[in-house]
């Protein structure tokens, strides 16, 4: 191809997503096409791809070719080893894509479909992509070493402390918000909670199939498994259609809330093959084709989207969560523009498969662009929705009543016309009681989704069998991310507990094993009860906490990949990670001294507590909660402010050349598969 | 006319050694995600043949390491 041709073609694409942004962005009045959104995001990837991340590649990281990887290296068959780099891109998207960039996308929804979607590009493009690929890299020349020991290393003791804690925290509000999206998705619902009922023998009948029967055919047995989960959502619709069996199935918020923290504790202390294996597999199985399949659906459907660009609950009153869209927006949507959990993936497995150091920018920056595009779709499906579905579903039931009539009527009240009969109609037609209050985004998202899916193939009469299929997949990966999560969980504790007393660090010592299980699940399962028992519905406390305390993680992140870009003497090109960091400094600061101060109770932990304090019937439980989420949320901002304090004493000290830069890297070894290639 | 057909069946093998190679390496993927290459480089490693007891012994080895892996949100 020609050098004009190319430039021809790299201009044509920036008009192109100039005109779709132009769209998206000024667009008023009438509802656009979806397809403008998926454009924008397709361009402005595709540039930030071939500009950005290129200039990061050459100008900082300087990505060697010749450079051997430690999977080359370090080469022993099981945790290194060099891999096609396709290959390590997609087990790197499947390790990455969570239930975060589908549930962030869809809650913010209720500032309008225009802040989510220029944060999810812009945070992807600037922020998430290049903190993906910058930590990747400094891994790969630290023989895969984690974003804890790189904290450790190279900005010192309390940031690798601090790295530490925060993942810790960040686990267990994950687990305990991740927890309460299910509970709030299955309560009152007995098709969908038979269908994720029915996956635990599924599951065992998988785990069976696969040591005894054929053993290692692991793609032909999740293959199997999502035949007979699909059996379980035709057999759900019987289920819940039979009261005699219905009553066994339709469990309340509490009961729901029960199970799944002894689901938790169950998982993490049982062996991993029995059933955590299998479900695995198959949640990865149901993940990666129902992503797939929402793509194709949104292309073959080209929906229009209800949702105007902005909404009147920019101001903060929303009833989804209470807060501004700045800085509410920014940290409500993590996966899907810049999460700090990532950077755990990148300094974990990851780097030990790269085969080449050129291939980090593909894996790290590219897989994050894939990630970003299906927080965009998830802005699609929650944005296709006419609005007054979007909240009924969302607020609630403390903000918008109890009874149907009153809760249209307070959504009509808002600019957003429905009506109960409406609400009734369109729970009969997806097989539920009733879809209000329904917080958490899950069940949203699956309405959309279900909309999506039963317009592109079959039909208005699917509807219900679309809409339990995507209930299942969040709820199936979502408990794969808790019990995953708290297996992980439980062993940094155990690393941790074996400085104090050595038996306790003894991974396979059932007592030890017990304790650490009872401390994580117990700490996660808190949030939850929490989250259950809370009259705003829980989200509106919690999903901040968990946004805050991933960007606190993101932050940390910068703060190690900017120190290691001054020391390399790169100074001059510290920006592309420093700008990010002082945003992410800006975002969960202000969102933090919003959670904890702000005079407005449904903003303000301590003013919900006063006013609770003060109310007829104060609740010592309710206004213990709110005290405890603004020390956790005190406590993690603070720690953040000390690693923040000790990077910015390193780069003084290195600056002013009162130190010389170390870095910690491996030292160089060239790489065989150079020649190879040659040859 | 004989050159224009064997230039078709040319491009027409071109592309069907194309797809193969986009096929071979989705399967790969696959494979990678759901561990079966993990296990064929254990059986490779070990020096052992596929069977019950070998995906017994692969899989104790294995998820010690699985299990601490974070999966992200």
């Amino acid at each position: 191809m020609s050098k004009t041709f190319r430039v021809v073609i790299w201009i044509a694409v920036a008009v192109l997503g100039a005109l779709a942004l132009a769209t998206v962005a000024l667009h008023r009045g009438e509802q656009i096409n979806a397809m403008w959104l998926v454009v924008a995001a397709v361009c402005t990837y595709a540039l930030g791809y071939r500009f950005y991340s290129k200039f990061i590649a050459a100008k900082i990281l300087a990505l060697d070719s010749q450079r051997a990887t430690p999977a080359e290296r370090l080469e022993n068959g099981r945790d290194f080893v060099p891999t096609n780099k396709w290959v390590v891109f997609g087990h790197h998207f499947a390790a990455i894509a969570g239930p975060g960039p589908l549930v962030g996308p869809v809650l913010a929804a209720q500032f309008g479909y225009l802040p989510g979607t220029l944060w999810i590009l812009t945070g992807a493009v600037f922020g998430g992509c290049v903190q993906d690929f910058v930590i990747l890299l400094f891994s790969i020349r630290r023989d895969g070493k984690s974003l804890t020991e790189m904290a450790r290393d190279e900005v010192g003791r309390v940031g690798g402390l601090v790295a530490y804690v925060a993942v810790i925290s960040i686990i267990v509000i994950l687990l305990g918000v991740c927890a309460l999206v299910v509970v709030n998705a299955l309560k009152a619902s007995p098709w969908g909670t038979f269908t994720i009922a029915m996956t635990i023998p599924i599951a065992l009948l998988m785990g069976f199939y696969l040591r005894t029967l054929r053993p290692g055919k692991v793609l032909e047995t999740s293959a199997l498994g999502f035949v007979l989960v699909m059996l379980a959502i035709w057999g759900g619709q019987w289920v819940s259609q039979t009261p005699s069996l219905a009553g066994w199935f339709t469990l309340s918020a509490t009961s729901l809330a029960f199970l799944i923290i002894i689901y938790g504790f169950a998982a993490s202390a049982l062996p991993v093959w029995l059933l955590l294996a299998p479900r695995d597999y198959l949640s990865t199985f149901v993940k990666l084709g129902t992503i797939g399949l929402l793509s194709l659906g949104i292309i073959a459907l080209r929906p229009s989207l209800h949702m105007p660009p902005l909404t009147r609950f920019i101001d903060g009153t929303g009833p989804v969560f209470a807060g501004n869209v700045f800085p509410f927006a920014f940290i409500t949507i993590a996966c899907g523009a810049i999460s700090g959990f990532h950077a755990l993936i990148s300094s974990g497995t990851t780097p030990k498969l790269i085969r080449r150091e050129t291939q980090a920018r593909m894996v790290g920056y590219g897989a994050m662009m894939a990630e970003s595009l299906v927080a965009i779709m998830a802005m699609i499906a929650a944005c296709v929705l006419q609005p007054g579905i979007y909240f009924a579903i969302n607020s609630p039931a403390g903000i918008v009543g109890q009874a149907p009539e009153v809760a249209a009527a307070t959504i009509t009240n808002w600019g957003f016309p429905i009506s109960a009969a409406e609400m009734h109609a369109l729970a009969q037609s997806i097989g539920e009681q009733t879809l209000y209050n329904r917080t958490g985004g899950a069940p949203a998202f699956a309405v959309g989704m279900a909309h999506i899916f039963s317009h592109s193939l079959g039909g208005q009469a699917l509807m219900a069998i679309w809409y339990h299929f995507a209930i299942m997949f969040e709820a199936l990966f979502i408990l794969t991310v808790l019990d995953a999560g708290t297996r992980v969980g439980r062993f940094m504790l155990q690393d941790a507990l074996g400085h104090v007393w050595k038996p306790l660090g003894r991974t396979s010592w059932y007592p030890s094993i017990l304790t650490t299980s009872a401390l994580i699940v117990g700490a996660w399962g808190y949030f939850l009860w929490q989250g259950v028992k809370d009259p705003l519905g829980g989200i509106n406390s919690l999903w901040p906490l968990f946004g805050i305390s991933n960007q606190l993680l993101a932050t940390v992140a910068m703060c190690v990949a900017t120190t290691i870009i001054i020391k390399m003497g790169k100074v001059r090109y510290s920006a592309v990670t420093l700008l990010p960091l002082l945003w992410l400094v800006a975002i969960t600061f202000t969102a933090s001294w919003h959670k904890i101060f702000d005079p407005n109770p449904r903003i303000g932990f301590l003013s919900h507590a006063a006013q609770l304090a003060s109310g007829p019937a104060a609740n010592a439980r309710l206004i213990f909660n709110d005290r405890l989420d603004a020390v956790v949320t005190g406590t993690l901002i603070a720690m953040i402010s000390l690693t923040l304090i000790e990077s910015a004493w390193v780069w003084v000290r290195v600056l002013s050349g009162s130190t010389q830069p170390k870095l910690k890297e491996s030292p160089f070894v060239a790489t065989r598969f150079a020649t190879e290639e040659q040859a | 006319m004989k050159s224009l057909s064997k230039i078709d069946a040319q491009s027409c093998e071109q592309e069907l050694s194309k797809f193969k190679h986009t096929f071979a390496l989705i399967v790969s993927t696959l494979r990678e995600i759901f561990d079966e290459s993990a296990y064929d480089r254990f059986l490779h490693r070990s020096q052992l043949a596929p069977s019950r007891g070998a995906y017994a012994a692969f899989r104790k080895e294995y998820e010690v390491s699985k299990a601490r892996r974070s999966r992200c949100c």
